[in-house]
């Protein structure tokens, strides 16, 4: 078991290096100076010069990588050069309201998407399972930019029922928890039915249902417990993802996470704030990928990860 | 199976309709609202309330002299004050925090009496030592700030006396220094007490001695402003020179354009700046949304670099000039709503010459083609000019906010038979480029409160620089000292009538058009005026409910 934590570990490191690479040298390919677009036309090239110097940003680009990395070691993703202020400050300010938009959103996911998905499993074929996954296909298909813009017009421009980048509270909360758990919650019940539909037409099932056990307790004790693991799965994944920040909802609901903060940085050509959300993004998601496969050991006792080799 | 393929794309087609249904009615208040009947506006002002206004960036920090933002210029301008304001109507400015000034015969001693009982946030009255020091921190390479040499270059030393009386002793005279003196945001004076107290966390903790007090920052979201009760100094602008009615002043950064409407239609912003063209049609007629629009304070241009082998030809220039019709691009590109630029100056700026109406290159495609031939460029069978075998190609260095005024360009200019190039970077990377002197065309755009902003873009020390199309012009350099070393208003004005004439005849530049800015108010709030250049006016507005 630990040699499989070391080796997940190591493996993930790697993954968190070559996304450092990446990004990197990604970042220094835009076109663009960012102590021009920072310091403005007016100012004098002979000050432009003067910064680029102070951020060590005239340094070759080796230089400037060992460097960065010397820092992120130490725990320090250098300073925004919009901001002035740490990498990591900004990004541990905005982090919080990311993890409240990507649980809330999951939990809507898992529940409606395992509801639905039961309730289309237990009446295959007929017009409720239709109506079902006619959903989880309207639900997969149509981009979360417009159902966000959607909802907003719907229920905060007509009704006013909620507000538009209000804040961070509980009401700010549902539209767009609500537009991130609709694509979720469609792989999450798309999953749910056909499991639950392979499961059900199992023996076992047949012989619980010969032995006059409640549907209930068939559905739920015996079925759904099978159906876990690819759900839990498909959970774990979209809670990474969502955890990086889900750029686009969180830009058309002026949300501030960890997304809005990105985008910003993108746009204001401020190099080290993309190198560290994106590397932070990244360590998240290899972060919740180690978690989930540790847990599948858990849901399902047949799965003994110490056995698998590293890296699967 | 089968069953199942035919309902769900009825399903869908049903669903769609139902939302787009759902949708499509949320516009309709704007016009329903017209019907019924027009706003009360008999409503005396009251205190209290929360205005609330929606722009697209984030201001990088609030020490305003360490930024070139302009969202940062746009909250640093209610939490500050300045020496002087500007009265558009006469082109004057007009005291602010100072109560009086002399000039020198020379121009170059200038002595300003400050405002008596002035004082900072915190609580530390306002004095000449304080404003002496903020200027000198302004200019102190340690601070580097990037307008700083820009705003105060011009100023030699400076004495404080005595708490009332502040001195600029300045290298040579300077017109621009007194238009810099009432920009709203960057001249104000900060208390170096603060910036000492809050060290490298002042930028989010400013203090200033403005009608507004900062009261919070919430990163990614807002910025919150509080009335400051002990504001007695409001200048003779505006009806209401104490504390601001409303009692809060909050920003809310929202970068989608359509999240922005959104929001200003849900109640949850008063105020929608920047809106575009297209969307601000919709409110024309609106009786719950009042529209306020100002012309830019600067204009946008096709700049040519006069030593490119081709352009460094004046005829060239010229026809380049006559090709470009300017009003399909004010009706294409801005939807009608900006203004043709007729010279390098935009209407809303002082010194700008009316006569350029007149005398500016007017679109004559037959004319271009005449100009191009006598300078022998003919047409090949492609219909692309050529001239000793080379063909009349330019590159036209773009970003993406010129998308579809490069692509008229492209277009008129192949009506006389030259081949452009469109090369798309970003705002930043064209500055620089073009800087350097590597580039045929570009589209450029600026923002001042000064036609001295010419120089930066015409004089020959700023070759390498702003120069882009590499102007060297003894007449034009002798001309722009002179415009900027003038104080005399109407004298000013004739040198700029004078460069404007000789930078519209002498072809480096094609002047397009001046924008129009607009902003969106719910008329829950009242009063709401714009400030000159940018910012709102907001000492008279009020919250109805």
């Amino acid at each position: 078991m630990a040699q499989y934590l070391w080796n997940r570990l190591a493996a993930g490191l790697l993954v968190v290096f070559g996304i450092s690479v990446f990004t990197f040298a990604l970042v220094h390919m835009i076109p663009g100076d960012p102590v021009r677009m920072m310091l403005g036309q007016k100012a004098t090239q002979e000050q432009v010069e003067q910064v680029r110097e102070q951020m060590g940003l005239n340094k070759p680009l080796v230089e400037q990588y060992a460097t960065y990395v010397t820092g992120i070691v130490q725990g320090d993703f250098g300073t925004s050069l919009k901001t002035g202020q740490p990498v990591l400050k900004e990004i541990t300010n905005r982090f919080p309201a990311t993890v409240k938009i990507a649980v809330s959103a999951i939990l809507i996911a898992i529940v409606v998407g395992i509801a639905l998905g039961m309730v289309a499993a237990k009446y295959k074929d007929t017009i409720v399972d239709r109506a079902v996954l006619t959903l989880a296909t309207l639900g997969v298909s149509i981009p979360g930019y417009w159902l966000g813009l959607l909802l907003m017009l719907l229920f905060a421009v007509k009704w006013k029922w909620f507000p538009i980048a209000g804040g961070t509270g509980f009401k700010d909360l549902v539209l767009p928890a609500v537009t991130l758990g609709v694509y979720a919650s469609t792989i999450i019940c798309r999953l749910t039915r056909s499991g639950m539909l392979e499961v059900l037409s199992q023996d076992y099932i047949r012989s619980a249902r010969a032995k006059g056990i409640d549907e209930t307790i068939i559905l739920f004790r015996h079925a759904f417990r099978n159906v876990m693991i690819p759900v839990v799965t498909v959970v774990g994944l979209q809670m990474a993802s969502l955890l990086g920040g889900a750029v686009l909802i969180e830009q058309v609901f002026s949300w501030p996470g960890i997304g809005t903060l990105a985008i910003d940085a993108i746009f204001s050509r401020d190099f080290p704030m993309i190198q560290g959300t994106t590397l932070f993004m990244g360590i998240v998601y290899v972060s919740v990928n180690i978690v989930i496969d540790l847990l599948y050991g858990f849901i399902d006792p047949r799965i003994d990860v110490s056995q698998q080799k590293a890296g699967a | 199976m089968k069953n199942r393929l035919v309902t769900s794309p009825l399903l869908i087609i049903v669903c769609l309709l139902v939302l787009l249904g759902g949708c499509s009615s949320v516009s309709a208040p704007a016009n329903s609202a017209t019907e019924a009947g027009k706003p009360e506006s008999t409503a005396e002002p009251k205190k209290g309330g929360t205005i609330t206004i929606g722009y697209m960036d984030e201001p990088d920090t609030l020490d305003m002299y360490k930024s070139a933002n302009l969202a940062a210029a746009m909250v640093g301008s209610e939490i500050g004050a300045r020496l002087f304001y500007y009265d558009p109507k006469t082109q004057d400015v007009k005291p602010y925090l100072a109560e009086s000034y002399t000039i020198s015969e020379d121009w170059k001693t200038w002595t300003f009496q400050l405002q008596s009982g002035v004082v900072f946030h915190d609580g530390t009255p306002l004095t000449a030592a304080i404003y002496k020091q903020t200027i000198e921190r302004a200019l102190d390479p340690e601070t580097a700030s990037p307008l700083g040499e820009y705003l105060f270059g011009a100023i030699q030393s400076i004495d404080a006396p005595d708490d009332k009386t502040l001195i600029f002793h300045l290298k040579k005279p300077s017109a621009q220094l007194l238009t810099n003196l009432w920009e709203p945001a960057v001249t104000q004076p900060v208390s170096l007490a603060a910036i000492e107290k809050m060290g490298a966390d002042y930028g989010r903790n400013p203090v200033g001695v403005g009608p507004w007090k900062f009261d919070s920052w919430k990163t990614g979201e807002s910025i919150t402003l509080v009335r400051n009760e002990g504001y007695q100094w409001g200048n003779a602008s505006v009806k209401n020179q104490g504390p601001p009615l409303a009692d809060k002043l909050v920003y809310k950064f929202i970068k989608d354009s359509q999240t922005m409407i959104a929001a200003l239609e849900s109640g949850s912003i008063d105020i929608a700046a920047n809106v575009s063209a297209k969307e601000m049609k919709k409110y024309k007629e609106s009786n719950e949304v009042t529209v306020l629009e100002r012309m830019k304070w600067g204009s946008s241009f096709l700049e040519m670099n006069t030593e490119n082998e081709i352009l460094q030809d004046i005829q060239v220039r010229r026809a380049v000039n006559m090709a470009i019709n300017k009003d399909a691009i004010v009706k294409g590109v801005l939807l009608g709503e900006g203004e043709i630029a007729h010279s390098p100056l935009p209407s809303s700026l002082f010194g700008y010459d009316p006569a350029s109406a007149e005398y500016d290159y007017k679109y004559n495609v037959e004319e271009a083609r005449k100009l191009l031939d006598a300078a022998g460029w003919t047409v090949n069978a492609q219909g692309i000019r050529e001239k000793d075998g080379k063909p009349l190609a330019v590159e036209l260095l773009s970003w993406d906010a010129w998308t579809r005024t490069s692509q008229l360009i492209q277009g008129l200019l192949k009506e006389i038979g030259m081949d452009v190039k469109i090369i798309n970077l970003d705002a930043a990377t064209v500055v620089d480029v073009a800087g350097k002197g590597s580039f045929d065309m570009a589209l450029m755009n600026y923002t001042d409160n000064d036609p001295n902003a010419l120089s930066l873009f015409l004089h020959s020390s700023q070759i390498g620089s702003l120069n882009h199309s590499r102007v060297h012009n003894k007449e034009l350099d002798a001309l722009l000292e002179k415009g900027s070393a003038t104080l005399d208003k109407d004298e000013r004005k004739k040198i700029y009538a004078e460069i404007q004439r000789l930078v519209v005849d002498q072809a480096y530049w094609v002047p397009l058009y001046v924008e129009k800015e607009f902003f969106l108010v719910n008329n829950r709030v009242q009063g709401v005026t714009l400030e000159p250049m940018y910012g709102f006016g907001l000492q008279d507005s009020w919250v109805k409910d």
